[in-house]
């Protein structure tokens, strides 16, 4: 069931630089949420203005937590918020990742990718092996994982995410792949995973975030597909790259 | 609610407010609020108007399609949509289940037979219970605006359509033609029994940053609240000469901005833009109607095309 309600914001902090973190209270126990799906979000000082699709970061009972990157002024007013205030949400939306029980599963995040991969990895001491590596541009944009690349080099390995992924593919023995990021990055991954099953988070400009509009479209197999109700989980083999 | 009763040609409306083609789908029906009652109970609407359809599937524009400008949204989607059978057989059915409000169906053709076929296949189906004829999307090359621009290429469709229906037959119009009141009587003289207007305007934004381009087509259809006093000054205008009923759409988020469409000439609107920006707004619209026209002892149908 998708609702559109007000949310209690319980907790607001900045856990880097032009990121936020959100804590809101969804007033009864959540259920059957799973990584990758989203809520589109909106602070009360956005009123006529879209909202804004954000994953999930994590749940615990009646609490939903979302990492958010600031790029422009829909994130921007979310940094403004304090606890108590209310967002307005429609969800939950959106397919999530597959189950990984008793699979060896690589986790590939970039930048503001990192939230669905990072609820995965944080389960995962029940359900299956993961190993969660996490690119960014600098030590400012890092969060935990269990491998950091940055692009200067300030923190973890210099380099790009993807560049060790065949070495580790090998050395343990991976057998599913999951990633969101910038689409470079997801379309050398998924060159990179060919004989590998492999899942990516997809972004997209949203409007309606429930399947009405039609905007959130991408190139998937032979048609188009919505990022918003089709996904934003894809099989990464299916996703026609060189079109984005 | 008696008050914001209205008719739209051969159709009764229990409500003067409807949804615009593209911006509604049952998803919004089905949306609950935090109580976990329907968002919007589909009886604040007084029609149920799909997206356009059109006879092949089409797959729809490459993305991005949509970018949100400061006062309104413009998008290039490009008519996505399963085609005039996928239609029939997957969608038509969901809607016959669910609807309680009269379906209108929009369509568009690439050509005036392909418009014949489609009005006459769907003809037999009795949960629809009219049509809007899409002569005005701009997103797309073939359809759409091409038929929208020329008023004699209005009225040969036109005309040929209206032998084909008994159903009610709305054209929707574009707003970038130079005069909009000459497509209005086009379709009007040749049987059409109500206009929908507008549809968007033709857009554009750039990222000066880059250079670059916000929609993969460069130029969109620009809706929302930035373009209501066009919309208006358009429904006016054509107001002033037909004499068939006009569905008037274009940036209406509230019900105030609702009744100035009615004073301006509309017998009923449609919310389109707004449900993206405010989900329910359809219902909100439809209720402060009433709290207002009950409140005034004031009746819907005897403010349109008041504007003094
Ligand atoms: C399913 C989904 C889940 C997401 N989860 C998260 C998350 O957990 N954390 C997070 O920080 N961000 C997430 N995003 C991205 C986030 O939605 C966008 O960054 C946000 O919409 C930008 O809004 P804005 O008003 O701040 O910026 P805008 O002014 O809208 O845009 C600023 C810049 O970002 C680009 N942009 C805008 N929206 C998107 C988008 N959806 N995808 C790619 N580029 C975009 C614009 O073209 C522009 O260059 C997610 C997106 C999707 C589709
Ligand atoms: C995302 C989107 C999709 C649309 N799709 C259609 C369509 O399929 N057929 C059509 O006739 N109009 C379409 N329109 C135009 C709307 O029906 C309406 O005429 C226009 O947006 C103006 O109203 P508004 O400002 O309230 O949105 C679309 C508009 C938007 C924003
Ligand atoms: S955002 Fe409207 S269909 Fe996906």
């Amino acid at each position: 069931m998708i609702t559109k309600d007000s949310l209690k914001v319980l907790d607001v902090s900045s856990p880097a630089p032009q990121y936020v973190c959100l804590k809101l209270d969804a007033g009864k126990p959540l259920q059957g949420l799973l990584p990758g799906m989203f809520y589109e979000l909106r602070a009360p000082s956005q009123k006529g203005r879209l909202f804004k699709p954000i994953s999930i970061l994590e749940v615990e009972e009646s609490t939903l937590s979302f990492l958010i990157k600031v790029v422009g002024a829909g994130t921007q007013a979310f940094t403004q918020l304090k606890a108590g205030d209310r967002v307005e949400a429609i969800g939950p939306l959106g397919n999530g990742f597959p189950g990984i029980a008793g699979r060896r599963v690589l986790l590939v995040s970039g930048g503001a990718g990192y939230p669905p991969l990072a609820w995965i990895k944080r389960k995962s001491d029940v359900a299956g092996f993961c190993l969660h590596l996490h690119g960014c541009a600098s030590a400012d944009e890092a969060f935990p994982c269990d491998l950091l690349y940055t692009d200067d080099g300030s923190l973890g390995s210099k380099g790009l995410v993807t560049d060790s992924v065949d070495c580790l593919i090998a050395e343990h023995n991976i057998d599913l792949v999951f990633s969101c990021g910038p689409v470079p990055m997801l379309a050398k991954l998924t060159e990179l995973c060919m004989q590998i099953e492999h899942y990516v988070s997809m972004e997209a400009y949203m409007a309606c975030g429930i399947g009405v509009c039609h905007g959130c479209a991408i190139p998937v197999d032979k048609a188009f597909k919505l990022v918003c109700k089709d996904g934003p989980v894809f099989d990464a083999t299916q996703i026609r790259w060189s079109e984005l | 609610m008696k008050q914001i009763e209205s008719s739209l040609g051969k159709l009764k409306l229990a409500s003067c407010v409807t949804v615009a083609s593209g911006t509604f789908g049952l998803e919004y029906l089905k949306l609950k609020d935090a109580d976990g009652k329907p968002l919007l109970p589909q009886e604040s609407l007084g029609a149920y108007v799909s997206k356009t359809i059109t006879y092949e599937a089409k797959a729809g524009n490459p993305s991005p399609r949509l970018y949100e400008t400061e006062c309104g949204l413009l998008n290039s989607i490009g008519l996505q949509n399963p085609g005039l059978k996928g239609f029939l057989n997957n969608d038509l059915p969901i809607l016959k289940e669910t609807l309680r409000i009269p379906l209108i169906v929009s369509f568009s053709g690439s050509s005036i037979d392909e418009f014949c076929e489609m009005i006459t296949t769907m003809e037999p189906y009795d949960e629809i219970a009219g049509y809007e004829v899409n002569v005005s999307c701009p997103n797309v090359e073939k359809e759409g605006i091409a038929f929208g621009a020329d008023p004699e290429v209005i009225y040969k469709l036109v005309s040929r359509l209206a032998v084909l229906t008994d159903k009610e037959l709305n054209v929707k119009l574009s707003p970038n033609v130079t005069d909009i009141a000459q497509m209005a009587l086009a379709a009007q003289e040749a049987g059409a029994s109500s206009l929908a207007l507008i549809n968007t305007l033709w857009g554009m934004a750039i990222d000066w940053k880059t250079g670059k381009a916000m929609l993969s087509k460069k130029v969109g259809g620009y809706s929302g609240r930035g373009v209501k006093p066009v919309a208006l000054a358009l429904v006016y205008k054509v107001a002033q000469v037909a004499k068939i009923p006009i569905l008037a759409m274009g940036g209406i988020h509230s019900w105030q901005d609702a009744l100035e469409f009615i004073y301006a000439g509309a017998s009923a609107v449609a919310v389109g833009t707004a449900n993206f920006t405010a989900p329910g707004a359809p219902a909100k619209i439809a209720q402060g109607l009433h709290e207002y026209c009950k409140a005034n002892n004031l009746y819907i149908r005897d403010l349109i095309a008041k504007v003094k």
